[in-house]
């Protein structure tokens, strides 16, 4: 689409009507195949579950609120029952006991449904090796992104849900359970560690901490 | 720490005891904190804490250490496991620990939650850790752990680390046999299913719902919409904090008390380096006095709005949790600036803090105490004005001091009550004697008041940080003292000596003497202690961790019953409490 400004007094050449009917055309139509148009559909609307284990929780719910806000993302509505959500966040710490709580909540979401797991709890443990907690949340459960932090900021939070976001725009999922291939196709899981590597190692100047 | 702080000691303690049981013997042993310490008989240790309760009105805490491994006992009675119980008088201000020394092959010792009510969770818990059996408890299972866990976690032969023990798996078959145990049976806490044509309904609300802040669980056994009776489950959210400690050094240990109370960041530091500190005996410079109180305080505000806004939220109000929030991160903002992080600074150490305040810190400071009072201004029209909240909560959920102390409830849900107790004016750590401050105190103690403590509580810490910033002393963040971490560096250049003991103190962490030491103070949520000992180690041989959240929980079934569904969940919200709080 194009754009143009002009001031209010002068005076706007006409466009002629071919270019008229393209750029009505432009502005109406979008030609794309289902496939891509449900995955683009799926991408902007991410119900989360209602969902926290602990500290990473609050930071999680920080980003609902007002300076960070999700609903920017498409992924406010925040559902508290697991049968009308498609995305699980594992904000905080895995515990032994809560983990066939998770497990089953998990069985409830329904498909297509992805998981984030969020903070260092969730992603490996953590800082807690400990026998009541599950080193990592990927012991029973697939995870789409790992976001890293203890606990992540919520602006980590939110990158962690545009990457996931991303993902979900990609993915290729059967249309029916009549038509064609019956398999999902996921893109391949990038690190981000591999991929900034280069650009993080150019920082040398780090800024001091002795004044704000 | 000043003068004040010492606790005031019952001198005719002994003699009183002595005098009520002539036939029991009374072995004292000295503490670092002070605290008269006695180690009483187990054949009469109900009649003795019945003896006392009329001048501790509150069991404190009840826990227990596995002593099997420890080599400094000097003084102390041959025991393998030792029963603790400290009792705290508020009204008087001072405390006694009783200890009772258990054998191996006979670890019985008779319950005392008929004396002290709130003693019921604890028993379980050092059941549950140590496999210490209460005699007479009503119903002794495992609180903290999953029912089908083997072992007592904290003994000292039990595995720490997760990846001592075999892979974590979760199959169908475990996922039934977990599911299974987790199931409600109403028989095992002698609940009837049905009375006369009644028949109940037990409700299961959590461990994961929307408005029991975390992973909470309690089942409710209603008539109709009534609730009859209230079984609150807790455990699942253990992560084994006080195992932990056994295995970090005093100084890496610091990060982990952050996550106790996670929305009271380095308020939780406080109780855990100044009872290190204590031990050590390091006098912490005024400076860094006056920069942990600021920054305790401004947790404490933080703690309160994530209260205030759930708070509202929880009763229906679904807008005020954006503007407390908002606040949150504006504050959040300086305490980014001053430590570097968020919700868990770690920020404290041993002997003062980790840094000095940043060139500039006033200016971030003075324009958050100037913005608040306004806001806090429409919060109360927003908020407490509003007669649909207050018809929520007014008179729901009531209970009165003496309930309070019997279920060991601190903090502004016991202030809520009119009980005027503030650890802080009335027992002053750490340099609060040197603030002018006014505790706030109202009379109902229902859901409402105990929002109002909180909201005043927000002024009078607005005042605090304010003196703070007024009266910043010059000097050193931390105190020059071999003991501190990291430990001084300067001089390690000069000679061999200072080099080898930096190396070791870095290394392998600070060598704390040997002794017994807690320290309590008044944390966002009540009485907050650390019970540290020592047995002369770079770590600590066992580390107790008293919270407030976990008596205020065991209280919920008192104050519910009666009520309907919709007035658990206001009751809930205003009990204020974080998960990681209550099973650490």
């Amino acid at each position: 689409m194009e754009w143009s400004l002009s001031k209010a007094d002068e005076t706007i050449p006409l466009t002629d009507v071919d270019s008229a009917v393209d750029e009505h055309l432009k502005r109406n139509l979008v030609m794309t195949n289902l496939e891509d148009m449900l995955a683009w559909g799926r991408k902007h609307s991410i119900w989360p579950f209602n969902f926290g284990l602990s500290c990473c929780y609050v930071e999680m719910a920080t980003a609902l609120t007002s300076r960070y806000d999700a609903s920017r993302f498409g992924a406010e509505v925040i559902r508290g029952t697991p049968r009308q959500a498609d995305m699980i966040v594992i904000s905080g710490t895995c515990f032994l006991k809560m983990a066939p709580v998770v497990q089953r909540l998990y069985e409830q979401l329904l498909e297509p449904k992805w998981v984030i797991s969020m903070g260092s709890c969730a992603n490996s443990g953590g800082m807690y090796d400990i026998y009541s907690v599950v080193q990592g949340v990927d012991k029973f459960l697939p995870v789409d992104v790992y976001v890293p932090g203890c606990p992540p900021r919520p602006d980590a939070f939110l990158q962690g849900l545009m990457m996931l976001q991303d993902q979900v725009g990609k993915e290729r999922r059967p249309l029916s359970w009549t038509i064609g291939e019956q398999t999902v196709i996921k893109p391949d899981k990038n690190s981000q560690r591999d991929r900034l590597m280069e650009s993080r190692m150019q920082a040398t100047d780090l800024r001091e901490p002795d004044s704000v | 720490m000043s003068a004040a702080a010492v606790p005031t000691v019952d001198a005719d303690i002994e003699t009183a005891l002595l005098e009520a049981f002539p036939g029991s013997s009374f072995v004292f042993q000295a503490t670092i904190d002070q605290i008269p310490t006695y180690w009483i008989s187990r054949s009469d240790s109900k009649e003795i804490l019945a003896f006392l309760k009329n001048k501790y009105e509150m069991l404190f805490d009840l826990s227990a250490i596995d002593e099997r491994m420890r080599t400094h006992r000097e003084g102390q009675p041959a025991s393998d496991f030792t029963v603790i119980y400290h009792l705290m008088s508020l009204t008087h201000r001072r405390d006694i620990r009783l200890k009772i020394a258990l054998a191996e092959a006979d670890l019985n010792v008779a319950s005392i939650h008929q004396v002290y009510p709130n003693a019921n969770w604890y028993e379980r818990e050092v059941w549950d850790m140590f496999g210490v059996t209460f005699t007479g408890h009503p119903n002794l299972f495992r609180i903290l752990l999953p029912p089908t866990w083997e072992g007592h976690a904290l003994r000292k032969d039990h595995p720490a680390r997760a990846t001592e023990m075999p892979p974590f798996r979760m199959d169908d078959a475990r996922q039934d046999t977990e599911q299974e145990a987790l199931r409600f049976k109403p028989e095992q806490w002698g609940m009837k299913r049905k009375h006369g044509k009644t028949e109940f309904m037990f409700l299961n609300l959590g461990p994961n719902h929307p408005s029991v802040h975390g992973v909470f669980r309690i089942v409710l056994q209603l008539d109709g919409e009534l609730i009859v009776d209230a079984v609150p489950e807790i455990g699942y959210h253990h992560r084994g904090a006080e195992k932990m400690a056994e295995r970090q050094t005093w100084h890496s240990y610091i990060p982990y008390t952050d996550r106790i109370d996670y929305v009271g960041g380095v308020m939780n530091n406080l109780p855990y380096v100044m009872g290190v500190e204590k031990m050590a005996g390091i006098t912490v410079p005024d400076r860094a006095k006056v920069i942990r109180i600021m920054m305790a305080e401004l947790f404490r505000i933080s703690s309160h709005l994530v209260f205030y806004g759930t708070f509202a939220q929880d009763v229906g109000q679904m807008s005020p949790v954006f503007y407390m929030f908002s606040d949150r991160e504006r504050l959040f903002r300086i305490v980014e600036a001053i430590t570097g992080g968020r919700m868990h600074p770690a920020w404290f150490r041993i002997g003062g803090v980790a840094q000095d305040l940043p060139n500039g810190w006033e200016a971030m400071i003075k324009d958050f105490i100037d913005w608040m009072p306004a806001r806090l201004d429409d919060y109360e029209k927003m908020s407490m004005q509003n007669s649909i909240l207050k018809q929520r909560t007014q008179g729901i959920g009531a209970y009165n001091s003496a309930e309070a102390l019997d279920w060991g409830v601190t903090g502004p849900n016991l202030r809520a009550t009119g009980f005027d107790y503030d650890m802080r004016r009335d027992r002053p750590y750490g340099g609060y004697d040197q603030f002018d401050f006014e505790v706030p105190v109202f009379q109902n103690g229902d859901c409402y008041d105990r929002a109002q403590v909180r909201v005043a509580e927000i002024r009078e810490s607005l005042r605090i940080i304010e003196q703070c910033l007024h009266n910043m002393p010059a000097g050193p963040y931390k105190a020059d003292h071999p003991l501190t971490t990291p430990p001084p560096k300067e001089r390690t250049m000069y000679d061999i000596e200072t080099m080898i003991h930096h190396f070791l103190n870095v290394s392998w962490g600070p060598v704390i003497p040997a002794g017994e030491c807690t320290m309590t103070i008044e944390a966002t949520k009540g009485l907050n202690a650390y019970s540290l000992v020592s047995d002369g180690g770079t770590n600590s041989y066992r580390t107790r961790i008293r919270t407030p959240s976990f008596p205020h929980l065991q209280q919920i079934p008192l104050i519910s019953n009666g009520l309907m569904i919709a007035d658990l969940i206001a009751i809930i919200a205003s009990i204020d409490f974080v998960m990681a709080d209550v099973d650490r």
